[in-house]
């Protein structure tokens, strides 16, 4: 009996093992750019023309945690609002500027010629399930912001760990 | 082993294999969302959100297969029990914590958003799914033993 389990439980690792490794393989890239640091991983292997006749991303925003964003923003990011104004003006992260998603046309212009685009930018949205952050992430890189960022966890997680929000318009 | 133990036992073991390979399958699609999933439990550094992200659904779905193919299935048994068990702690300590978050179990590029509290109730079932799956399992090897004695 206790041969059998010790069978049993070696062949479960066996069975870890072969996972984790064949997860590894195919997902090599992501670990080692989440562990060199590398938030916004570049594709080399995709050209430009590429990129514009197959609607390849170039780049993608990577999702940073709370106290990330408390950092980054400490470290002079900006910190971006893709919901919509009337969420906004009901509160939002303090120091966040709006730029919806839904108006995105008409604000971005605006946004781009007061924003650095070296300048690290977090977006967040309505928390998780909620894609616009994401979204307007990838709309900055495709206009050449260098480093950006999301934060999935968004207003509700912001505001339910007590941190600082705003409730008027900026 | 009775006609119904049997029945119930390729029942059992057919919904575990085919919770855990939909389960993996979606996850492996988009380890990205997977990862900031991860991330949202705040139990773990940065890079090692990825680096589960990157390796925990090909193991959900290895055993799953294994499962489906009732192959293995002890040894499975205890990979998907002993992931569950995890789940199940992360999802406690995210309710003690008050976090607000979708368990990103099985849709993790969004569309369904489950609470920490329900995804516990359905690890809880699944666990029992687990032990019983595992009982039966036991009920028929010793079944074939005897035959062969």
């Amino acid at each position: 009996m206790t041969d059998d389990l010790k069978r049993i439980f070696l062949e479960a690792c066996v069975l870890i093992a072969f996972g984790a490794l064949f997860g590894l393989t195919v997902n090599h890239q992501l670990v080692l750019d989440a562990f060199a640091g590398r938030l916004v991983p570049q594709r080399p292997e995709v050209n430009a023309d590429q990129v514009l006749q197959q609607d390849i991303p170039l780049a993608l925003p990577m999702p940073v945690l709370l106290d990330e964003v408390q950092q980054l923003v400490t470290d002079g990011g900006l910190v971006v609002d893709a919901r919509t104004p009337e969420l906004f003006a009901a509160g939002h992260i303090e120091g966040a500027v709006s730029l919806p998603l839904a108006d995105i046309d008409e604000s971005l212009p605006g946004f781009i010629a007061r924003i650095d685009k070296d300048r690290v930018v977090v977006t967040y949205c309505s928390g998780f399930g909620c894609p616009d952050s994401f979204d307007l992430g990838m709309r900055l890189i495709e206009e050449g912001y260098s480093d950006v960022r999301v934060f999935e966890g968004g207003y509700p997680e912001w505001r339910d760990a007590g941190l600082a929000i705003a409730e008027e318009n900026q | 082993m009775n006609r119904i133990q049997w029945l119930f036992y390729h029942l059992l073991r057919l919904s575990l294999a085919l919770v855990f390979v939909y389960a993996g399958a979606v996850k492996i699609q988009d380890a990205v969302a997977f990862a900031s999933h991860v991330a949202a439990y705040q139990v773990l550094p940065y890079a090692m959100n990825y680096l589960v992200a990157a390796t925990l659904p090909y193991v959900e779905f290895l055993a799953g297969v294994l499962l489906l193919l009732n192959v293995r299935v002890r040894p499975a048994l205890v990979v998907i029990g002993s992931m569950t068990m995890i789940f199940m702690a992360a999802l406690v300590s995210v309710l003690l914590r008050g976090l607000d978050i979708d368990c990103g179990c099985f849709d993790p590029a969004g569309g369904q958003d489950v609470s920490a509290g329900m995804a516990l109730l359905r690890d809880v079932g699944l666990m029992v799914l687990v032990v019983l799956t595992w009982w039966l399992r036991s009920v028929l090897m010793a079944g074939s033993a005897q035959r062969e004695t």
